[in-house]
Parts: structure tokens; C-alpha cells; sequence
């Protein structure tokens, strides 16, 4: 029992990453109709950016997270502007393969400018334990759930009740609709993306903290694709929930069968799950018609 | 004045080489090839021989996603099935290696019947990530499966010894390649200018005509994972043989955006293409190095030292160079450049 709820909670802590990196693939896909492959390699950009700041300027934790929130932004609006708005009007395949080409780019460029060695972000909280009920649990962990159950919340609000939130369903829903009404579907990108390296770049400077940053964290974008395909890829809320499913199966997984399954148990459930429900299980049914 | 490429009959439609030229062209290049073995030097012909055993894989690749629309994200997901299946047979279990071969193509082929079956339903992005799935569960599978597979440590393997012919010498080994490539490259030719192939490509171009004009989708979806599966096994067992060993590391999910990087850069849904985007592919990261070295010897440190990456963000910016300012590749530069030379002044 002892052991099954350990797994529960870091499957949740570990499944809350999962989700905000799924939520920046939902925001991608919802508004540009694209699946952002880079996704997993600008994660780990904005983690080294904060793990570079808590080691040279300062390791306060505010300081920290500002930094890391205007490097999310910043690294999303570039890329937006450099790489994907020349590529507007263009087949979603060669879209999607220019993010493949992006995420190569990315991966290199990090291996390239910081080292090949795993590090730790400090900043000085997050890796306290305190007892719950006799689990130990890291303050990480629940600072990581707490953040995605309130982001999802806000976004929820933004979609819901914002002039913008609407502005881009009406983009994600059709976009010449959308121009006609005088709606700049530039403008929706770039806050697309942007909104998505910060979502998805929370998740990564929160796994720095709970884990280690090192090259082999561009992963965790291929771990998330479970989880936003799960939720559904234009679901955002979905995709958050499907991170927290997939990190719970995940671990469930590792812990009972074994740790090769553990790697895996995501995409054979995704899998399963295309198999019977091929829009996820939040996503919209595509209709069509002849 | 030639002003067109005019087809009158529909065997000249269909032929597989159209112009004389293009047969001596063919001709001049096979004989080229034939002879390279002996005039190149050792490091000259291990170029030679990754450019006609990524020509087989690429070629593979092109009949699933250039022809038929099917975006594979996992294609080395076959490859190291090819690998590991030549490598089980004849190194376990001391098979002769045209068995070994045999099974290199059919395991991968059976593998891509798996993979295809639940992947109908799924179009685009959903089916690049299925294919993405299937490989990295194929690693671990392969990892799992120890009794087998020896698990993370590999296999070795020879090089083989066929029909009394020994493959040991880099030269043969490269008739080897190069007869391979050959069959692959005539086999998709054909693949592609027959009932089948003009299947495959009336369903990349709109899925939904094609099935009312009575092409049989699923039938024909799966034929095309087993056919690639099959071609991109074998170039998998070849990779295996070059390298003479076979492990999960030695097939790094990178090997598939790199396949991918090839039809793009060459021109989607083209054999032609195939062969030259593997060219500039593979060579590119020689020809840069070559480059640097020639402005000074600082800048070919930093290639020395930082090679692997340079490496792999040039693939990148390839990729997305050649998707902005030229999306048909290679080949269609190359018409580009064929029309503008026989029109000159006239644009068209």
C-alpha cells in the first residue's frame, strides 16, 4: 500500500511535467494546426537558460523563474517569427518537417553550447522532504502539481472568457473565417508559440529541480506526445490530464513490470488508445464528408 | 527546338528510361561505379559504401512516404529489425546468410504488418507519431528481449560468404552494396510506373478519389509498410554488416529524421531523388569539413571537436532550407534548371 501510493505520487509529480509540456503541444496544434516536434528540445533550452542563471547571476528563486518565463518567451516568439511564419500557407507536412529540422537544430546547438554532463539546478528550495501521511514527498513535486492544476485552470479562463482566448479558437477553427473577420492570425501564432515554450518550459526548469538537467532531456517532449495524443492534440486541458495519466501508468508500470516497460507503457497505451478513439480521448471527432 | 517532353503512346508513358542520353548517361555511371572499388582509396570507399546502403533504406523509406503519403517517423525501427534479424540468424544460429537476408527483409516486413494494421485509421500527424511509437518500443523489445538479442551488449557480425563468393575485402563488399542498391533502385522504378505504384500514388494525392475509383485503401497501406519494410530491413542488414556489429546504439533514432532529410532534400515520391539527396546527405558533412579546412585550421578544431553536433544542426538547417526555398529538392531543381536551359531566353 505504502509502496503503491509512492508510485501514485511520483507518477503525478512526474506525469504534472508530462502535462505542461503536453499543454504547449495542445496550444500549437489549437492554433496553428500543427504538431510541434521542437517541443522537447525548447523545454530543455529554457531549463539550461534557468540552470544558467541560478549558477552565474543569482540562484534565488525568483530571479530564477522571471528569467526563465522571458527566455520561454522570447525563445517561442523567435522561433515563431524566424523560423515558422515564412513557412505560412505551406503543406502541414513540410510545416511539421521544418519543426523536425528545428528540433535537430535545437538539440545540437545545446549540446553545443553547454556540456554533455548532467547538473543540478539549486535554488535553494524544492528538494526538502516533508511527510504526508508517512509518504515522503518532495516540495517540488506538489509545487509542480499545484502549477499545473492552476495553469490549467487559467488557460481554461483565457480560452473561455479573453478577447484573445476566443481569437484563437476562431483561428484554430478556421482560419480564412477568422482573417475575414479581422482577426491577425500572425498575431495568434506568435502568441501560440510563445505561450507554449513558457507552458512547456515551467515544465522543464520543474524537472531540473526535481531531477537533473543533462542532454538526454530533449526526451521528455517524446514522453509528453503520449500524454497530448492521450488528452487529445487539440485539447488543451485534455493534454494536461492525459500528463498526469500517462505519468501515473508510467510509473505503475516501472514499478510492478518491470523498467524496461516503464519506458514504453506510454506509447503502447497511445496506441491502444488511437486505435479506438483516433482524436484522443478530449480531442474533437474530424468529420468528413464526400 | 525540343519544346516539350511529349508522350504519344502510353508505353512511352510508362517506359523506364524515356531519352538515349539518359541510357548513357545510366551506362557511363554503372561503369564508374563497377570500377570505384579499385580506383578509390579505403577512405574514399567507405563513403562509397554508406551512400549505396542508405540509397537501399532511403529508396525504402521513398515507397511508404514519397509515394504512397504515409509519413514513417520510425523507419529505424525497421532497420535495426533487418539488423538484428541477419544478425540472429547467421551469427546465432549460423544460417548461411542468404537466409540471413531473406530473413532480414521478412521479419521487418511482418513487423510492419503489426505496426500497419492499427495505423489505417490514422492519417498525417497521427501516423508520423504511431510509427514514432512503434520504434522506440522496438528498442526496448529488442533490450527485453536478452536470450535472444544478447540484450544491450549486441551482436557481431561477419562479413558474409555467398554462393562461394567471399564478401570479406572492402571491394567486394561494395558489389555487394552496390548490387543491392541496384535491385532496390530498379525495383521501385517499377514498383512505381505499375498498376501498384500508380496506386500508391493516387492515394498520397487525394485518398478519398482514389477510393471511389475503387483502389482498396487498407490493401494497398498495407502493402506499402510491407514492401518499404522489407527494402529498409535489408539496408539494415547491410548497415549491420558495415559496421560489423549490431546494437540499439548503432541505430540512433536520428537515422530516421536523416531518411526523412534525404527524400526531402532529393524531391519527395522520386527515385531519382532518393539517390541524390543521399548523396549530398552523406557527403555534405565531409564537403563542410573540407570547407572549414581550407579557411584555417581554427575553425577545423572546432569541427574536430564539435563534429558530431555541427553534423546534426547542418542536417537541420538542410531540412528547413530546402522546405522554404525549394520543396520539390534536388530533382526539381533540376527540372527547374533542365527548362530553363532548353526555353532559354524564353522563361517558359
Amino acid at each position: 500500500m505504502q509502496y503503491l501510493l509512492q508510485l501514485l505520487i511520483s507518477g503525478l509529480a512526474i506525469g504534472a511535467i508530462y502535462g505542461l509540456i503536453a499543454m504547449g503541444f495542445a496550444v500549437i496544434y489549437k492554433s496553428t494546426g500543427l504538431v510541434n516536434f521542437a517541443q522537447g528540445e525548447m523545454t530543455m533550452i529554457t531549463a539550461y537558460i534557468a540552470w544558467t542563471i541560478s549558477t552565474t547571476v543569482s540562484g534565488n528563486v525568483v530571479v530564477v523563474a522571471f528569467g526563465a518565463i522571458l527566455a520561454g518567451i522570447l525563445l517561442g516568439l523567435i522561433i515563431e517569427r524566424v523560423v515558422m511564419r515564412p513557412m505560412l500557407g505551406e503543406p502541414v507536412f513540410a510545416t511539421v518537417m521544418v519543426t523536425i529540422g528545428l528540433a535537430v537544430i535545437l538539440r545540437s546547438a545545446i549540446n553545443f553550447v553547454w556540456d554533455a554532463y548532467p547538473h543540478g539546478l539549486d535554488v535553494g528550495m524544492g528538494r526538502d522532504i516533508v511527510r504526508l501521511g508517512g509518504i515522503g514527498v518532495r516540495t517540488g513535486q506538489i509545487a509542480v502539481i499545484a502549477t499545473l492544476l492552476s495553469l490549467l485552470a487559467a488557460i481554461w479562463a483565457f480560452f473561455r472568457y479573453s478577447k484573445m482566448g476566443v481569437a484563437m479558437r476562431a483561428v484554430a477553427a478556421d482560419d480564412r473565417t477568422a482573417l475575414l473577420m479581422g482577426i491577425s492570425a500572425t498575431r495568434v501564432h506568435a502568441l501560440a508559440w510563445a505561450a507554449s515554450s513558457v507552458i512547456a518550459g515551467i515544465g522543464g526548469v520543474f524537472f531540473a529541480l526535481s531531477y537533473d538537467l543533462s542532454p538526454a532531456m530533449f526526451q521528455l517532449g517524446l514522453k509528453a506526445f503520449p500524454a497530448t495524443i492521450l488528452g487529445g492534440l487539440d485539447a488543451v486541458l485534455g493534454s494536461g490530464l492525459g500528463g498526469l495519466l500517462i505519468g501515473i501508468t508510467e510509473n505503475l508500470a516501472g514499478g510492478y513490470l518491470g523498467s524496461g516497460m516503464k519506458e514504453i507503457a506510454g506509447f503502447a497505451m497511445i496506441i491502444v488508445v488511437l486505435m479506438i478513439r483516433p482524436f484522443g480521448m478530449f480531442g474533437e471527432r474530424d468529420i468528413e464528408r464526400v | 527546338m525540343r519544346t516539350g517532353d511529349y508522350k504519344q503512346t502510353y508505353g512511352e508513358l510508362v517506359a523506364l528510361i524515356d531519352s538515349p542520353p539518359v541510357w548513357l548517361w545510366s551506362a557511363v555511371l554503372m561503369l564508374a561505379l563497377i570500377a570505384a572499388p579499385y580506383l578509390l582509396n579505403a577512405y574514399a570507399l567507405s563513403f562509397l559504401m554508406i551512400i549505396l546502403i542508405t540509397v537501399t533504406g532511403a529508396l525504402g523509406l521513398n515507397i511508404l512516404t514519397g509515394y504512397t503519403g504515409l509519413i514513417s517517423l520510425g523507419h529505424v525501427g525497421f532497420l535495426v529489425t533487418g539488423a538484428y534479424a541477419y544478425a540472429i540468424l547467421v551469427s546465432k544460429y549460423h544460417m548461411p546468410p542468404l537466409v540471413g537476408f531473406l530473413g532480414a527483409g521478412l521479419v521487418p516486413a511482418l513487423a510492419s504488418l503489426v505496426v500497419g494494421a492499427p495505423s489505417l485509421r490514422l492519417k498525417g500527424l497521427y501516423l508520423a507519431i504511431t510509427t514514432l511509437a512503434f520504434s522506440f518500443i522496438i528498442n526496448t523489445v529488442i533490450l527485453e528481449m536478452r536470450w535472444l538479442t544478447n540484450g544491450a551488449r549486441g551482436i557481431s557480425v561477419q562479413r558474409p560468404e555467398m554462393l562461394g563468393i567471399s564478401f570479406e575485402s572492402d571491394a567486394a563488399f561494395t558489389y555487394l552494396c552496390l548490387g543491392v542498391a541496384m535491385l532496390t533502385l530498379l525495383a521501385t522504378l517499377n514498383i512505381r510506373r505499375s498498376r501498384v505504384g500508380r496506386a500508391f500514388v493516387a492515394i498520397r494525392d487525394n485518398d478519398t478519389a482514389a477510393r471511389v475509383m475503387g483502389i482498396n485503401l487498407h490493401a494497398y497501406k498495407l502493402l506499402a509498410f510491407v514492401t518499404s519494410a522489407f527494402i529498409t530491413g535489408l539496408a539494415g542488414a547491410l548497415y549491420g554488416i558495415y559496421l560489423s556489429f549490431v546494437s540499439v546504439e548503432g541505430f540512433p533514432f536520428l537515422l530516421s529524421i536523416e531518411a526523412l532529410a534525404i527524400l526531402i532534400v532529393g524531391g519527395l515520391g522520386s527515385a531519382l531523388g532518393a539517390v541524390l539527396g543521399t548523396v549530398l546527405i552523406v557527403l555534405l558533412p565531409e564537403a563542410t569539413r573540407l570547407v572549414f579546412s581550407l579557411f584555417s585550421a581554427q575553425l577545423d578544431a572546432v569541427f574536430t571537436t564539435g563534429a558530431q553536433e555541427l553534423k546534426s544542426m547542418l542536417y537541420g538547417l538542410v531540412i528547413i532550407l530546402f522546405l522554404r526555398f525549394q520543396p520539390r529538392g534536388l530533382v526539381g531543381a533540376w527540372h527547374d534548371i533542365r527548362r530553363a536551359w532548353v526555353n532559354w531566353p524564353l522563361r517558359y
